[in-house]
């Protein structure tokens, strides 16, 4: 399974491990480390799954979709190139190693 | 005046016009309180709920629409019936649902609903939302009273959502006439649910049509979404998951769309203060709405199936027990919530509250349910001042009274009579 590291809010690192075709959201959220709200559940809606991806990794990534750059675009966190909302992104074998950071909350 | 201590959230009438002196009762014997009935644990507190809520493995969906009853098909054995749940799973009513499934079936169901509302296609249906909202406006306006649920609400609702999915127009009334009302009603539950799944299988054969006709060609609706898509691996759903979603979100979201707009109108009518600010500052509209669904929200419970044992909060809870989610009650819980009986619209946490649930299972129309109460809200507020209940209807102010549909699991409205000036 893949690996991905994960550092919470308050600063802490987790090491998780990845299902497949699992989001990013989903892992964050099935695990027991204290996440974020993903409040409308994956449906690429509300930005609270709002995440920092480590620059290594970007090009691994889909592209940012119309409606994430809309949600996106509505953050006060945003970051150039890094910023993404991890319910869009589904894991795969490629992104095993990936370093992930929760953004702050809106 | 009911007795709290024995009293049968699942059938007695007289919590359902107002639950929540009976939530607060519940709220004093614990987060997690027993139930006198059906061997269910109540849970009023709002962490407890999302530490339920986020640990799906021990707390089952299957019964997450019904609830308590029917009585499960089979008798708990043991610290973990999850092998019992599955062997028994098709006993129990509509665990074809999407609500009612579980790990990777339900992920594979829920994938193909996770980017129907976007922005993007919210914003091309807006202007439909509009014309439409106008066009039920104007059948009742200039009469200056009407029953909002009945006259706009509910065919608003229902019209929508059959637009987006693709329903032809001649089918759209007759699927409103045979749907008939959502599962939980109190009392008599039995035949209801019975009844209710049975209409719902009508569902299928028009549904199954549809599907068949767009794996043929695209019409650039949801159906025809559904039609082309794959599940996460790849694979490809079956006809037959395709139509329970789609007839679940064809079900799912209109009479819960429709009560919370009659909630918000409520909420309007008790606080003139605030339909004027509101009216004068529309921007403020998502903030409202999140508010009266906290306050207010449509889904008063939602429950889930204990399939091990374990502990919550310090309570004990054993394989086999039903969660009954107080969706009404953690949405008032004062340790999440400051002054949680006030509409504030400026809560910082305000959008946190569990009226669409969380989790693996956070309802997938939220985004739709939102456009269509903020669209709505907009026109009315446009098309009518003034908007007051009506007195011959619901009573004098400081007695008035309202009835909601017999059911645990909503929070609905029957009807809402208000007057207004029309505005030209
Ligand atoms: C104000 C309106 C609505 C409210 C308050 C509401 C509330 C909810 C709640 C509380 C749940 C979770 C139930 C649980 O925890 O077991 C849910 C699930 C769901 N809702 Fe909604 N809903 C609304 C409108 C809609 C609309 C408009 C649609 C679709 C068009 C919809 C589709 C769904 C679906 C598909 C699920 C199941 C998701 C899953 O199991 O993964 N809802 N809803
Ligand atoms: S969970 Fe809401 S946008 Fe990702």
């Amino acid at each position: 399974m893949p690996q991905i590291t994960v550092t919470t809010r308050s600063g802490e690192k987790h090491v998780l491990e990845a299902a497949v075709n699992q989001t990013l959201m989903e892992v964050i959220r099935d695990s027991s480390i204290d996440g974020m709200d993903a409040i409308c559940g994956g449906c690429c809606s509300c930005a609270t799954c709002h995440i920092y991806v480590d620059p290594d990794f970007v090009d691994q990534l889909p592209p940012v979709s119309e409606d994430e750059e809309i949600l996106l675009d509505g953050s006060n966190h945003r970051k150039p190139e890094v910023s993404r909302l991890s319910c869009q992104i589904r894991v795969s074998d490629s992104l095993n190693g990936l370093v992930l950071q929760i953004a702050p909350e809106d | 005046m009911t007795n709290f201590a024995t009293a049968d959230f699942f059938t007695d009438t007289s919590l359902i016009e107002n639950p929540f002196p009976y939530f607060e009762y519940l709220r004093s014997q614990g987060p997690i309180a027993r139930l006198p009935h059906r061997n269910v644990l109540a849970v009023t507190g709002y962490a407890e709920a999302l530490e339920i809520l986020n640990d799906p493995q021990t707390f089952s969906s299957a019964n997450a629409a019904t609830g308590p009853i029917p009585d499960l098909p089979f008798e708990p054995e043991g610290d973990d019936i999850t092998e019992q749940l599955n062997a028994h799973r098709d006993e129990m009513i509509a665990t074809g649902l999407v609500v009612a499934k579980d790990g990777k079936e339900h992920a594979n169901h829920r994938s193909l609903m996770m980017n129907l509302f976007t922005p993007t296609r919210l914003k091309s249906n807006e202007e439909y939302m509009w014309t439409l909202a106008d066009t039920l406006l104007d059948s009742f306006v200039d009469r200056g009273h009407c029953d909002l649920i009945a006259e706009y609400a509910t065919p608003f609702a229902t019209l929508v959502i059959a637009d987006l999915l693709g329903i032809p127009e001649n089918d759209r009334i007759t699927f409103c006439e045979k749907l008939g009302p959502p599962p939980g009603a109190v009392g008599g539950e039995v035949d209801y649910m019975d009844a209710q799944v049975l209409g719902m299988s009508f569902l299928f054969e028009y549904f199954g049509q549809y599907l068949a006709e767009r794996r043929e060609q695209s019409k650039g609706d949801i159906l025809s979404q559904f039609a082309q898509a794959k599940f996460p691996d790849g694979s490809t759903p079956s006809v037959d998951d395709l139509v329970w979603i789609s007839a679940f979100l064809f079900g799912a979201g209109q009479d819960t769309t429709a009560r919370l707009l009659g909630a918000c109108l409520r909420v309007f009518c008790e606080n003139p203060e605030l339909q004027k600010q509101v009216r004068n500052d529309r921007s403020l509209i998502p903030a409202f709405i999140d508010e009266v669904v906290r306050y207010e929200g449509p889904v008063k419970c939602a429950s889930r199936l204990a399939v091990k044992t374990t502990t919550v909060a310090g309570v004990e809870i054993k394989a086999g027990t039903t969660i009954s989610l107080l969706y009404g009650a953690c949405n008032r819980d004062p340790r999440e919530f400051e002054a949680p009986t006030e509409i504030r619209l400026n809560r910082p946490n305000a959008r946190k509250h569990l009226g669409f649930g969380r989790g693996v299972h956070t309802c997938a129309g939220m985004p739709l349910a939102k456009a269509e109460v903020t669209a709505s809200l907009n026109r009315i507020l446009d098309r009518m001042t003034d908007i007051k209940l009506s007195e011959e209807h619901h009573g004098k102010p400081g007695n008035q009274r309202f009835t909601y549909e017999p059911i645990y699991t909503l929070r609905a409205l029957k009807n809402l009579f208000i007057e207004f000036t029309s505005v030209r």
